[in-house]
């Protein structure tokens, strides 16, 4: 393995060419980008808050988890000061440059070149696997996990698989081009090549929406219509970004949860339409709550029929998910759907079918200030009573905590690292 | 499924149901229950999955208050038949479900291990005494002889029956409970049943043997100590009984006492309910008994409970239809739907096994497969 010495020496001079530093290097970006290749939007890197949080959704994501296997904490903090510089340049639609030289390894493995930079952001996320792993506190950072930044709990009908279930740290790049969102991902996997090792991924798409319509997912039912407003700031507060009350390398940062959730496909399609809509308490079509009219009328969870049974099924997705069902809980939901071609399945449910069925579903991803209060909250009761879970098995995912924003100079998690 | 469990009554076959809804004086109790509401998951934290009987506690006792509903498990996590391991209690009062016993799996004394079954009861003493019919790998090609298991009102076990007359204790037990003595009848579903690999040529199903019986088991529980086995007597014998990958095994299940010890016994495989007589008092075997009715809304019947006008609930195997049955004329009166759930088909195929009336009489509660739930009915 390489000492850390070895990693902000030579791993820069070997693509961050003449730079003084990271920090200078990132400060004086342009020195990271090949001439002529800005272009089309892009999104700021740079900033409070992390971008692809409250970043309108793009058409399509590759999410990856890594296992951290850096021995010293000065190890970790160079990684994330290469990621961020690199991040900085890609998100700019920028490739990483290096050393002239035709006999190493290129600094871009290049598939990006003449793309724009299609609204890409890079995430990142700290695993609970950074503070403690094994019991072993690696990096001297136990001290300051986060209270939020709990061990996932096993939920009803959990099957996870371990090869697609933890991680120490995350990165979801977000893009309006597959190639561009994989590249990124990409690049950061290499430059982290002798300090994090890959344990999953998931690439993921929406379909091309206008923009302030509600995406629909694989079942054919929109997907998000009850999202909190990402333009109000305070709900945002409330809701999203770590506050006052947590660690404070944390403020302004927010837990991800990341859940690949495998989709019954071909068990869904046999259902009836109406029986559909009442797994999920909405019309397909319209995406109106049942015993209303459109999509963003609000739902009347107390309307019952001449028996007194609810309107809206009781064990419908709606009802169970409805802030109102969970002592306000919200959650911001930015999924995508995957599809990962065929795989042989046995089905957790009746009729339990077996053979190859398609490897599709969605990567449930959502962003809280507290997984306590957020993610775990409504998904203790929805992993017991949802009806829709007779077509959907969450299969892995984890739990990480997204630092805030970095100032050009800076990195993100710095404030982590630096603490003492 | 809630709001899919229309709350529509299925006339019996030769009756209108227009008729049906004309009539001022009702027919039976389930055209008095109107709503079905979920009350709790019964998977524990260990993952147990599959819920099978269901009892309402005579009494409070250890960890077990009256009224409590218990119910156990038959699956694993990895849902694998035959392979569950705990009792679950939910208090209606305080809505809170605890886990009430986890079993070893692997259990000497019990062949085969432990994968617990729709035979259970509590008694008045507050002993809980439960079946187990193990598998190890899901199906009847791994299965064991199982056993009868006691439990003290802590979950603790205490005994383990097993032997030559207890194969594979199956369906909801029939009990009569004096307090110092106690008469239990279950079915024995094991006898002889192969792996569901084994087809027979004819009908391309596995191999249908009718060696399946029901036990008459005599107890005497002594002040403070656990219940003795005193006597054993096979009331009823040559049952059929099958394997099948999806429901394990159909054998004789639901089980039901009259006051005139008249012994009813649901029996999947033949779609028919039979009647034992003499079932407390009998020396010898009646066979599989007199037809009581078979067929029409009958569809693989499975656990029985009494309802308070005198007739039989049937829960239904093949769908989601809780069926009323007046025994003393042998009519299906109607069905409904308690279980609707269209991701199956028919809808609520292999959701429901266990029910038990509420102790007020006025409602009933069930377990539902798919979601792994209890759920009550009532008006």
């Amino acid at each position: 393995m390489r000492k850390s010495e070895d990693i902000t020496g030579a791993s820069r001079r070997s693509f961050l060419t003449g730079a003084a530093g990271i920090a200078g290097a990132v400060a004086a970006a342009p020195t990271l980008a090949q001439a002529g290749s800005f272009k089309g939007e892009a999104y700021a890197f740079w900033g409070a808050h992390q971008a692809g949080i409250v970043t309108p959704q793009q058409s399509h994501s590759y999410f990856a988890a890594f296992d951290l296997v850096a021995e010293k904490r000065e190890d970790v903090a160079a990684l994330m000061r290469l990621w961020t510089a690199a991040a900085a340049a890609l998100t700019a639609g920028q490739a990483l440059t290096g050393a002239a030289d035709d006999d190493a390894p290129a600094a871009d493995s290049g598939e990006a070149a003449g793309l724009s930079p299609s609204r890409l952001t890079i995430t990142f996320g700290f695993g609970p696997g950074l503070f403690t792993k094994d019991g072993k506190d690696r990096y001297g950072l136990a001290g300051l996990r986060p209270a939020a930044l709990i061990d996932l709990p096993r939920f009803n009908g959990d099957q996870l698989v371990a090869e697609r279930t933890g991680g120490d740290l995350s990165i979801q790049a977000c893009a309006d081009d597959a190639q561009v969102a994989f590249h990124a991902v990409r690049q950061l996997a290499r430059i982290g090549y002798d300090q994090a090792r890959l344990r999953w991924a998931q690439p993921g798409f929406i379909g091309g929406y206008a923009p302030g319509k509600t995406p629909r997912n694989l079942m054919g039912f929109k997907d998000g219509t009850m999202n909190p407003v990402v333009t109000d700031a305070k709900l945002m507060n409330q809701v999203v970004w770590a506050g006052a009350d947590d660690a404070a390398w944390m403020r302004g940062g927010s837990y991800q949860v990341a859940r690949p959730i495998r989709i019954a496909l071909e068990h869904w399609d046999r259902m009836k339409l109406s029986f559909q809509e009442q797994c999920m308490g909405r019309r397909k079509d319209s995406g109106a709550a049942f015993g209303k009219i459109a999509e963003l009328d609000p739902i009347d969870l107390d309307a019952v029929d001449k028996d007194g049974n609810p309107l809206i099924p009781e064990n419908s997705h709606v009802r169970l998910g409805a802030p109102a069902k969970n002592d306000g809980a919200q959650v911001l939901r930015r999924s995508y759907s995957y599809d990962n071609g065929l795989g042989f399945v046995a089905e957790r449910w009746p009729p339990w079918r077996q053979g190859m069925e398609f490897d599709a579903g969605l990567l449930f991803v959502c962003y809280q200030r507290d997984p306590r209060t957020g993610f775990v909250k409504i998904f203790e009761n929805m992993s017991k009573f949802d009806m829709m879970n007779q077509f959907v098995t969450h299969i892995g995912g984890g739990l990480f905590a997204c630092p805030p924003g970095a100032a050009p100079g800076h990195f993100i998690g710095e404030a982590l690292f630096s603490a003492t | 499924m809630q709001m899919t469990r229309n709350l529509a009554i299925v006339a019996a076959a030769g009756l209108l149901g227009l008729a049906c809804q004309a009539r001022a004086t009702p027919q039976g109790f389930l055209e008095t229950v109107h709503r079905h509401v979920t009350l709790a998951s019964m998977s524990p934290d260990n993952g147990d999955l599959n819920p099978y009987a269901v009892v309402v506690a005579p009494v409070s006792a250890g960890k077990i208050q009256k009224d409590d509903v218990l119910v156990d498990n038959f699956n694993n996590i990895s849902n694998l038949q035959g392979t569950g391991t705990t009792i679950v209690d939910f208090n209606p009062t305080t809505k809170q479900t605890t886990l009430f016993a986890q079993i070893p799996q692997k259990l000497a004394q019990c062949p085969g291990g432990v994968g617990l079954t729709t035979a259970m009861t509590m008694l008045k003493s507050g002993w809980v005494i439960v079946g187990s019919t193990p598998s190890t790998d899901g199906t009847t090609a791994t299965k064991g002889d199982g056993c009868v298991l006691v439990l003290d009102p802590n979950g603790k076990l205490v005994a383990t029956w097993s032997g030559p007359t207890i194969n594979d204790p199956w369906g909801n037990m029939a009990v009569i409970d004096n307090g110092s003595t106690a008469t239990l009848f279950i079915s024995m579903a094991g006898f002889g049943i192969p792996g569901p690999d084994v087809l027979d040529p004819a009908t391309h199903y596995p191999v249908t043997v009718r060696k399946a019986t029901v036990l008459r088991l005599e107890l005497s529980i002594p002040d403070g100590q656990p219940p003795k086995l005193l006597s054993q007597t096979i009331v009823g014998d040559g049952f059929a009984q099958r394997a099948d990958r999806d429901n394990f095994l159909f054998g004789p299940t639901g089980l039901a006492l009259d006051e005139a010890g008249t012994l009813y016994v649901t029996d999947g495989l033949d779609n028919v309910i039979t009647a034992i007589p003499d079932a407390i008092s009998r020396t010898t075997s009646a066979g599989t008994g007199k037809v009581v009715t078979h067929d029409e809304l009958l569809a693989w019947p499975l656990a029985m409970a009494w309802a308070p006008d005198g007739h039989l609930l049937v829960c239904n195997g093949k769908n989601g239809q809780v069926v009323e049955v007046d025994p003393a004329t042998g009519k299906q009166i109607y069905g409904q739907w308690i279980d609707s759930d269209q991701a199956q088909s028919p809808p609520g195929n292999g959701d429901l096994f266990g029910l038990a009336m509420s102790p007020d009489g006025a409602s009933f509660y069930y377990v539902e497969d798919d979601m792994n739930t209890l759920v009550k009915a009532a008006k």
